[in-house]
């Protein structure tokens, strides 16, 4: 649905895109990660064809966003991080103007309006004025209106942002339902966790790169294969250590009472850079076991073999560090 | 049946504007202001004609000072309602999304002139029977009237792209509206001022080389002054001496500033309606280009403003 290529946006000296590729399938709910200032609002507004990329390119379901930007547009809702509303103008009458924007008047833009109205849980608010709504409301609001030309592509800048819990959840809950509806959605946050619940696919965005794309499961998997290996070893540990230093599998290893920390050299190898790639991870399963069977027939008592898990602020933080690191 | 497509845009600003206190004060103040000036002059027109008799050129005058008085107000008007057009929604943070549709800038644009013109038209038409009362007497006829209705119309068009052209200019309201009757300040009196300014450096001049032996020569600003086909009071001057039977000391007047031919001082009231409303298409077309985000320069000012906002 989306193809993203070589991506790059600069302001001045600052680099907000810096090469950014990115695939998105239809029907994915695609949560943007990044801290503040990645690039992910710049790359959102190059998309919906509200600012111009320096270079690379946009596709938008096999159309060029840079050179078919109205067809472009047909196919995308889109709302941004920070919008206002008209004074004096009613909910309803608020979607009538942007359902009349797309050519749908009458009748059919009233009945279609408020059956966008109740998909987000706003049908009794038709006849209220939109400037007096709760922020929350507004954003269902913003939400459904974006909805009323019946794009394929939704592209939501932080819709939860500012939202208390329970607004928050609400939210979720309809994209969630736009989702299962089959409508391709990316929407941003600086909160991996937030995203995670209800998002299909991940990217995380970080000085204008994409670091890591992929499932919540495989990202999390790729994290926490750099954590170490916890055994713990039943009796005297000198055989356990000698059989792990003679071992050209460890990379690391150190001891803390009867537990032993070995990290492995296929995962301080793979680092986010390239992505997580299935390959790897097979393989470094396939080293984790051969370790297991030549410490297990050494005559090694082993009681537990583990590995750390990381949960997901902490993968974001691992993810982000890492990429600092290397600049 | 196919349903007449109204520039969306142009809908919801009448919606929303005939709710506002701000319609109905700008009503009462303007038709209020030109009643009461109506009310003075006739007031004062019949007391004198109780013991001189009437007076049918007095007439003509509260005619004219009942016409320009209107003319003034809308062209005090218009940069209000224009000015804040796009700086507006800009400032409502409504804008983003209204380029995010499959809007065109220019529907935009058109929407929210229609909408300042309607404004116009609707004071004008409200004023009709105070100005109409002119009619009661005679001396001014419809056609008169019709012609009076036209200026107002490509007056409120040209006053308005300059308003709309700012607010697209323009981040800030303000600055907008500052620039907007900036600019009508200087079509309006600068024009004048500037040909004046320059016809006696001119004369100086002359006057100076005829005092050192040279022949004294008249200044000619020759086709200089077709800048004051660009200020609409001049037009409206030229609208009121035509009507009143006087194009020939509206064609001295300008004759005296400057040669040309005798087609433009005759024709002036057209020319320069033309002229006028052909900048105004300019200038409606450069604020639908500017308007267009992938079309407008992201200079330095966007670029920080962009950094401070991204949240990635």
């Amino acid at each position: 649905m989306v193809q993203i290529d070589r991506l790059c946006k600069s302001y001045g000296s600052f680099h907000a895109l810096d090469g950014l590729n990115l695939s998105i399938e239809k029907g994915e709910l695609f949560g943007f990660v990044g801290p503040n200032g990645a690039g992910k609002t710049t790359t959102m507004r190059i998309i919906s064809g509200l600012l111009r990329a320096d270079s690379g390119t946009v596709m938008v379901d096999g159309v060029d966003a840079r050179r078919d930007t109205r067809r472009v547009k047909e196919k995308i809702g889109y709302m941004p991080d920070f919008f206002g509303v008209y004074d004096n103008l009613k909910a309803l009458e608020y979607m009538e103007f942007f359902a009349s924007i797309y050519g749908i008047e009458g009748r059919e833009a009233r009945r279609l309006c408020l059956e966008l109205m109740d998909l987000v849980n706003l049908g009794d608010k038709a006849d209220a004025y939109v400037d007096g709504l709760s922020r929350g409301m507004k954003q269902r609001l913003c939400l459904a209106r974006s909805l009323v030309h019946n794009p394929e592509l939704l592209i939501l800048d932080e819709p939860a942002s500012g939202l208390d819990p329970r607004a928050r959840f609400e939210m979720k809950g309809i994209l969630r339902n736009l989702s299962e509806m089959g409508k391709t959605i990316i929407v941003s946050s600086h909160i991996l966790p937030e995203l995670a619940e209800m998002c299909t696919t991940i990217g995380i965005i970080e000085h204008g790169k994409m670091v890591v794309s992929g499932t919540v499961d495989s990202i999390m998997a790729g994290v926490n294969r750099q954590n170490p290996l916890i055994i713990r070893v039943v009796g005297e540990l000198d055989t356990a250590v000698r059989l792990l230093k003679e071992s050209p599998l460890v990379a690391n290893l150190s001891m803390a009472e009867q537990e032993l920390y070995v990290s492995l050299q296929s995962s301080t190898a793979s680092a986010f850079s390239g992505g997580i790639q299935t390959e790897n991870l097979l393989q470094e399963e396939e080293e984790e076991a051969a370790l297991l069977t030549a410490l297990i027939q050494g005559g090694v008592r082993i009681s537990s073999y583990t590995r750390e898990k990381g949960n997901l602020e902490s993968v974001f933080m691992q993810i982000t560090e890492e990429q600092e690191a290397e600049e | 049946m196919k349903q007449l497509h109204i520039n969306p845009v142009y809908k919801k600003e009448l919606k929303t504007s005939v709710r506002s206190m701000k319609i109905a004060l700008t009503l009462l103040a303007y038709n209020g202001l030109l009643a009461l000036i109506g009310l003075v002059s006739f007031y004062g027109l019949f007391e004198s004609a109780r013991y001189s008799g009437m007076d049918h050129s007095m007439l003509l005058m509260i005619y004219a000072i009942l016409v320009i008085m209107e003319f003034g107000l809308i062209l005090f008007v218009i940069p209000a309602y224009t000015s804040s057009a796009i700086s507006g929604e800009r400032e409502r943070q409504t804008l983003e999304i209204l380029l995010t549709t499959s809007m065109k800038p220019s529907q935009i644009i058109r929407g929210k002139l229609f909408s300042s013109i309607s404004t116009v038209l609707l004071l004008v038409f409200s004023s009709l029977p105070v100005l109409s009362l002119v009619f009661s007497i005679g001396g001014v006829s419809l056609g008169d009237l019709m012609k009076y209705v036209v200026l107002v119309l490509v007056t409120a068009v040209y006053a308005g792209s300059f308003g709309l052209l700012f607010s697209v200019i323009f981040k800030k309201t303000t600055v907008s509206t500052v620039f907007t009757y900036g600019i009508l300040v200087v079509l309006g009196i600068g024009t004048v001022a500037l040909l004046l300014v320059i016809y006696l450096l001119m004369d100086q001049y002359y006057t100076a080389q005829s005092i050192h032996g040279g022949q004294y020569q008249n200044p000619d600003l020759g086709y200089g002054v077709c800048l004051l086909l660009f200020n609409p009071g001049v037009s409206i001057g030229a609208l009121l001496f035509g009507q009143f039977g006087s194009m020939g000391e509206f064609g001295e007047v300008i004759h005296a500033l400057g040669t040309v031919p005798e087609f433009l001082t005759k024709h002036w009231f057209v020319i320069s309606l033309i002229v006028q409303a052909v900048t105004a298409a300019l200038l409606l077309t450069l604020a639908a280009t500017l308007l267009n985000p992938l079309k407008r320069n992201e200079g330095k000012r966007a670029g920080k403003k962009e950094k401070r906002k991204i949240g990635g």
